[in-house]
């Protein structure tokens, strides 16, 4: 193997692949301006949501109010999000209209349960909404928590005219405090999310330069100059190869670092808005993760670039050799789903699973988890996978149509006649 | 007597925009008449405007200075009409793999609104003409160059167009291949067709075509019939016509 | 020229009938389109839900293990047996019962973060917890947060002294999650019958919670539940199908015929250039439904087969009225879709080229789409304006039985325009000028020259906004006011405007027109700025009431931002009056000026300066009233071709906002009458008028071509 000539090749593909601008387009520009338009998208959206919401009051009928609770509904009038129609009049009325969409909520005071009428004007609530309707759902949340509050504080008269101390009420605290820091959620978040996406856009990002620099190549007629040339054939494919898992590299790490960008700057101000604290989740990886997901990407660009340009290397249009490499993409995905169990680290048997494993090595590294016999396994298991692409990729190149570009059909087709042994047919043209 | 000419071109222009040159005049005011019976010639080397020119009067493009009509309909105006009347051969111009070679007749006899009766007819007599009865129900894309070719030529002139132009039609084709289309070209032009044929094979032009147009950087430098031309250059081979017009027109520039 | 003849009809017909014919012989493309993942998407299905059940036995079958520590552990150990009890009692059989098991450990908090235990139960007195949550702000170790297990925030009132359960873990795992929120709801469900009896015992004659209780009742049926739900993922899910089956069409519509060669064949027959394109887009639209439909009944199949199941009662009952709505809907959507693939389709050069641009083009459909999604979306919004996302947000609407007219008139119009525009746009896709231009599609080395220039400035802008997010989003809280005007303005734009100048060779005092103006300009200013402020008050009011609510957090948060950081007046004018005023305007009213000069007509370059120095506000209550700013901003541009009255008049409104409130001479009450108003808008034609009578017009625009050729 000339390893010189390889690398004249390979700058010559990397070259006109950059100087086209699907391609630029694509694979770099892409990543970096989607996520933050769609990010911007997003944003805007919870802030047009969050506005509307607070604009919209809530439409409410109210029904039979006890004499003693006047206070409950002034504090219901008091509320600026809450309209009282005061001309509905009848529970049925006010279900019907709740039902078309022309009110939100009834709120009916009812005398009390059997064994609540113990305690002087007590009352019972029914709130009748439309569960499918968001604002019929607010409308109840609005009125409950009225309800709520004003409950609160007449039992608190209560217990104090009974003499009941304020410990004994609330008899003990309890609280749930998360131990981890907000750097290990945010781990956690992306933990889920980067490996998934890491294998996916390299994956993405290998097949149309798979499909170009073989199937493409033979529909421009440009592969055949290719094979005239005074470096050897091998060299020649090589040299495809390398700059197909380039590109698979490229994309999957800009992809991520983009989104690994756009999380930490919107995860951050809306889980703030929700009210989960504004350090709840950092976004940082160990030191150690950046250098393991590059090599992952690495690795699986390098199985996924094989797989690929095996396949369309049978193919004669860009079309045809699409048509043959997509159903293994999609195949080459699964795995992930059993990459992504919860709470598990990487362990032997995943380390066997080609893609599975690499997804779940990165998720460890994020979570700065890092078990290095497991990992060089991880790691061997890709490698022997891509191995085992360039044999079968080198006994593909033995026959000569193939290497010209004048056989016609598939792989498997090739597979039952060449490989199997079967005599060859002259299905050639 | 003068005949009505099926082809008019008055002052036709055409610049385009490029990404790198700027503004580009790539056909800089042409005249010419062509007529019915008649082979008439563009000569030029490439990117001299004969395809640019052809296109105009296919109505792909559109000129921006100057007029053109063909069959009487004005390429800007009456756009269908024109092509309605025109049958329009390139080399760059593919069959569609999927269909058959009769499926690729009946489509553009109907589009081109041939009475929707007679297409049946018409296809047959054409499949009969070129001898391409037995592979007339293959798909395209499993025949060879020279059936397609075939093919191609049938579907040009399907649709019984008055007036053809032919754009490099013999760029690729061997020696059988390229006497054929000449042959074919020939009894068109018998039985009364306005033909338009470019290349810039001299050969080609000297034994085809009645009149020529040297055409050179949008311009046309010289018109006339063979004879024409050698007396104003003193040359007798089409080349040396073609090189003294050229190199006249360079040297003074 | 008469288009009605029966000839058309007939072209028309036979075009369509050949591309679906073509198209059915592709046997290939129709199996990996079609056939293939209506194999493997239930396989894929199935091993997802297989694994996602796995993990539910999982959660459910483990036996947590928990440590009690703290000074009361003996009485934490009596809550959680009580708890466990309950937890053991639970009448709902329906629920597997979580297993607890005590373990002892010698260093609880490593066992838990180490994962060999799920969750430490720290049973504290008043006292060790404060000086617990002493030592632990000292250290400032806290981490993901504690929170009342209750759901209630705590109160700002000095709590009483309570004995503490604080259950402590690890928000990393599930098993430790789950452990926690397990124990902690049947603890709290403990506590409340504790409370309860002490209550009665204490003398109160009804248990706390029987007082003003709540009961709600659902009024929706089932059918109007399955409705909603459906109704979500109802338009992303047949977006998604028509897209991709449309593509199946359209990748060979235009681009594939290019590549091979048959579209200038087609191109040089008697059909007319609107009959190919109709019958292209008539294909697209025929693929993309019957796609659609396939695999809505493929779906279909899988609910019966079980491999989809449905959530319990699922039920869904559409009225005839609800289908030929939703058909309806469904439509300016449906030829959207197609005409944006045909445009794409006639875009690309390749096949490929098609295939690398589909992406950006799906998402811009798809996210869209997803508004029906938001809770708390109302068709009764601005939303019914923006096309796709309203259609989304009407379809829920409607599944629900909403019928609101005005606004599902109004998202058929906006998504309907939307379709007509784009169906129009797709004759372009024939220009063949693109057919047989020779420069190929080598766009990265940039020739240069100032005839570039106007290609590729909007592409710069588009730079210098995504920049301008991410620093904003990412460092802004970091930065302050200033770091973020000086970033912006300074590096950003200034940055930006004198990068663009040199990389295109512009000469900066045309680009940034830099040109004397007329004496009585200047008054117009004196006269237009606070006319014009006070009319851009009465817009904001306007949008912020009927347009895009704006919430009382982003309001106010921005309100901190201008006034907050105590900063001298002199300091407010210059980072927010005067760099604005002279760097914002160098950059879009001087270089994207300059550069749109000649892509649009005046009107034309004035609403797109207009709109988008509004989206570089970002936030979207800011983006119309600055967007009309910059539109007023780009016609005296114009009309003058000068930048100087623009940058007084900037600084001038700038100026104005901030003065005033600085001062405390106005403030969040003051409210403007309507007089005032009237008077603004007054002011500002006033201003405007007097600039046009002694108009200087902006040199070298665009100019009409003589002749309509295209």
């Amino acid at each position: 193997m000339d390893w010189r000539d390889i690398w004249i090749l390979y700058r010559h593909e990397l070259r006109s692949a950059l100087r086209e601008r699907a391609i630029v387009v694509n694979s770099i520009l892409m990543p970096l301006f989607l996520y933050p338009v769609m990010l911007w998208v997003m944003l805007t959206a919870l802030v047009f949501v969050t506005g509307l919401s607070e604009r919209t009051s809530s439409r409410l009928v109210i029904l039979d109010v006890p004499a003693a609770h006047t206070v409950l509904m002034d504090t219901l009038q008091a509320r600026t999000n809450l309209e009282i129609r005061e001309d509905v009049v009848s529970a049925d009325s006010a279900a019907t209209l709740i039902r078309v969409g022309e009110l939100d909520a009834l709120m009916e005071f009812l005398p009390p349960e059997a064994d609540a009428r113990g305690m002087d004007d007590n009352f019972q609530v029914l709130i009748r909404y439309d569960r499918a309707v968001e604002r019929s759902r607010r409308a109840r949340d609005r009125v409950e928590g009225i309800v709520a509050g004003y409950r609160r504080r007449w039992i608190e008269r209560e217990a104090s005219a009974l003499g009941i101390s304020d410990a004994d009420q609330q008899q003990f605290r309890i609280i749930q405090d998360n131990v981890s820091s907000g750097q290990q959620m945010g781990a956690l978040l992306m933990g889920v999310m980067i490996p998934l996406f890491l294998v996916l856009m390299v994956a993405l990002g290998c097949l149309v330069p798979a499909i170009d620099s073989t199937a493409g190549e033979r529909e421009r007629s440009t592969w055949e100059t290719l094979m005239t040339v005074s470096a050897s054939r091998l060299s020649v494919v090589t040299a495809k190869y390398f700059y197909v898992a380039t590109l698979g590299i490229l994309a999957g790490v800009l992809n991520v670092a983009a989104m690994f960008v756009s999380l930490g700057a919107i995860v951050g101000p809306l889980l703030a808005d929700v009210g989960a604290g504004a350090d709840a989740f950092q976004f940082s990886l160990p030191l150690l993760a950046l250098p393991v997901m590059i090599v992952a990407a690495i690795a699986l660009a390098l199985f996924f670039a094989a797989a690929m340009m095996i396949l369309a290397a049978f193919a004669r249009t860009f079309k045809d050799g699409q048509a043959m490499v997509t159903p293994v993409y999609w195949l080459a995905m699964l795995p992930i789903v059993l990459g992504q169990q919860t709470d598990q680290t990487l362990t032997p048997a995943i380390a066997a699973i080609p893609v599975a494993n690499a997804a779940r090595m990165i998720r460890d590294a994020i979570n700065g988890v890092f078990i290095w016999p497991l990992i060089a396994e991880t790691l061997a298991v890709l490698l022997v996978m891509v191995a085992a692409c360039l044999l079968l990729a080198r006994a593909v190149l033995q026959f000569e149509d193939l290497m010209i570009g004048s056989f016609d059909g598939s792989f498997w087709r090739f597979a039952k006649e060449r490989l199997m042994g079967k005599r060859a047919r002259e299905g050639t043209r | 007597m003068t005949e009505s000419a099926s082809i008019r071109v008055q002052a036709l222009q055409k610049s385009f925009w490029d990404e790198s040159r700027g503004e580009v005049q790539a056909v800089d005011g042409i005249d010419f008449d062509c007529h019915e019976g008649e082979v008439f010639g563009l000569l030029g080397a490439n990117g001299a405007g004969k395809t640019t020119t052809l296109r105009m009067l296919a109505t792909i493009l559109k000129p921006t200075g100057g007029r053109a009509s063909l069959n009487g309909y004005d390429v800007l105006t009456e756009p269908e009409s024109v092509r309605r009347s025109l049958g329009f051969y390139s080399a760059t111009t593919a069959l569609y793999p999927r269909l058959t070679g009769r499926e690729t007749l009946e489509f553009f006899a109907r589009i081109n609104r041939y009475p929707g009766d007679q297409v049946a007819q018409r296809v047959e007599t054409l499949i009969e003409r070129f001898g391409i009865a037995e592979y007339a129900d293959a798909r395209v894309e499993k025949l060879s160059s020279g059936m397609k070719q075939k093919i191609s030529i049938a579907r040009t002139i399907v649709h019984d167009p008055p007036v053809l132009i032919f754009d490099e039609p013999t760029v690729g084709l061997d020696v059988m291949a390229a006497l054929e289309m000449q042959h074919v070209i020939r009894e068109l032009r018998d039985e009364g067709k306005c033909i338009i044929f470019s290349t810039h094979i001299m050969s080609e032009a000297e034994k085809l075509c009645d009149r020529i147009a040297i055409i050179h950087q949008g311009r046309i430098l010289a018109l006339g019939t063979l004879e024409e031309h050698r007396q104003a250059t003193g040359q007798h081979y089409l080349e040396d016509i073609f090189l003294h017009e050229v190199m006249a027109v360079e040297g003074s520039a | 020229m008469s288009r009605k003849r029966s000839g058309d009809r007939r072209v028309l017909a036979t075009l369509f009938q050949y591309e679906i014919k073509r198209l059915l012989r592709d046997t290939r493309m129709i199996l990996i389109a079609v056939v293939a993942p209506l194999v493997l998407f239930p396989f894929i299905i199935f091993v997802m839900r297989s694994v996602e059940r796995s993990e539910q036995r999982r959660l459910v079958e483990t036996v947590y293990e928990y440590v009690v520590v703290g000074d009361e552990a003996e009485w934490g150990r009596e809550i959680v047996a009580g708890a466990l009890q309950l937890e053991a009692n639970d009448p709902d059989t329906s629920r597997a019962r979580v297993r607890f098991e005590e373990q002892q450990v010698s260093d609880p908090e490593a066992a838990l973060s180490s994962a060999q235990i799920h969750l430490v139960v720290e049973a504290l007195s008043p006292e060790s917890y404060e000086t617990i949550r002493a030592a632990e702000a000292a250290a400032d170790t806290t981490g993901g947060g504690e929170d009342e297990a209750d759901g209630t925030a705590g109160e700002e009132e000095d709590p009483p002294e309570l004995p503490t359960l604080r259950l402590r873990y690890r928000g990393q795992s599930d098993f430790s999650r789950n452990a926690s929120t397990r124990l902690g709801s049947r603890i709290v469900e403990l506590r409340s019958q504790l409370r309860d009896s002490v209550y009665a015992s204490r003398g109160f004659l009804v248990a706390p919670g029987l007082i003003a209780s709540v009961e709600t009742e659902n009024t929706a049926s089932a059918e109007k539940e399955g409705g909603a739900l459906l109704g979500l993922a109802l338009t992303p899910f047949l977006l998604l199908l028509m897209l991709t089956g449309g593509s199946i069409m359209a990748v060979d519509a235009i681009s594939g015929e290019k590549e091979r060669g048959t579209l200038e064949t087609l191109l040089t027959t008697a059909a007319a250039r609107s009959d190919i394109v109709t019958a292209k887009l008539l294909g697209i639209v025929v693929v993309g439904i019957a796609v659609a439909v396939v695999n809505i009944l493929n779906l279909l199949v899988y609910l019966v087969l079980g491999v989809v199941e449905l959530p319990e009662n699922f039920a869904v009952a559409l009225s005839a009225l609800d289908l030929v709505l939703l058909l309806i809907l469904f439509l300016p959507l449906t030829l959207l879709i197609s005409s944006a693939l045909l445009l794409l389709s006639g875009y690309a050069k390749t096949y490929k080229e098609y295939q690398i641009y589909f992406f950006p083009v799906f998402l811009a459909f798809l996210v869209p789409s997803l508004a029906g999604m938001l809770p708390g979306m109302d068709l009764r919004s601005a939303i019914a304006l923006v096309p796709i996302a309203g259609i989304g947000v009407a379809v829920r609407e409607i599944m629900v039985g909403e019928y609101d007219w005005l606004f599902l008139l109004l998202a058929f119009s906006s998504t309907g325009g939307a379709a007509w525009w784009a169906a129009r746009l797709t004759e372009r896709t024939l220009s063949t000028e693109r057919l047989i231009s020779q420069s190929d599609l080598d766009e990265a080395d940039l020739v240069g020259g100032p005839a570039l220039f106007p290609r590729h400035v909007l592409r710069w802008f588009g730079v210098m906004w995504v920049v301008l997010l991410i620093v904003s989003l990412w460092f802004g809280e970091d930065l302050g006011v200033r770091g973020q005007v000086l970033v912006n303005l300074v590096f950003i734009f200034f940055g930006g405007s004198l990068l663009m100048i040199r990389h295109y060779g512009l000469e900066a005092r045309a680009a940034f027109a830099l040109r004397p103006v007329h004496p009585l300009v200047w008054l117009a200013v004196v006269i237009g700025a606070p006319a014009g402020y006070i009319v851009g008050i009465g817009l904001a009011e306007l949008v912020n009431t009927y347009v895009f609510p704006v919430p009382q957090s982003v309001l106010e948060a921005f309100g901190d931002t201008l006034l907050g950081d105590q900063m001298p007046l002199w300091q407010l004018l210059l980072f927010l009056a005067i760099m604005p005023g002279i760097l914002e305007e160098l950059a879009f009213r001087g270089v994207l000026l300059h550069g749109l000069r000649k892509v649009f007509g005046p009107v034309g370059i004035c609403l797109m300066v207009g709109a988008i120095f509004g989206i570089f506000h970002v936030s979207l209550f800011r983006l119309l009233p600055t967007a009309y700013l910059g539109v007023v901003f780009a016609a005296v541009v114009l009309l003058t071709g000068s930048i100087f009255p623009v940058m007084l008049w900037h600084f001038a409104n700038n100026a104005i906002g901030l003065v005033p409130a600085h001062m405390g001479w106005v403030t969040e009450e003051t409210v403007v009458p309507w007089w005032a108003y009237a008077l603004g808008l007054l002011g500002l034609l006033v201003a405007l008028a007097l600039i046009w009578s002694v108009r200087t017009p902006y040199p070298d625009l665009k100019k009409k071509r003589p002749e309509t050729f295209e």
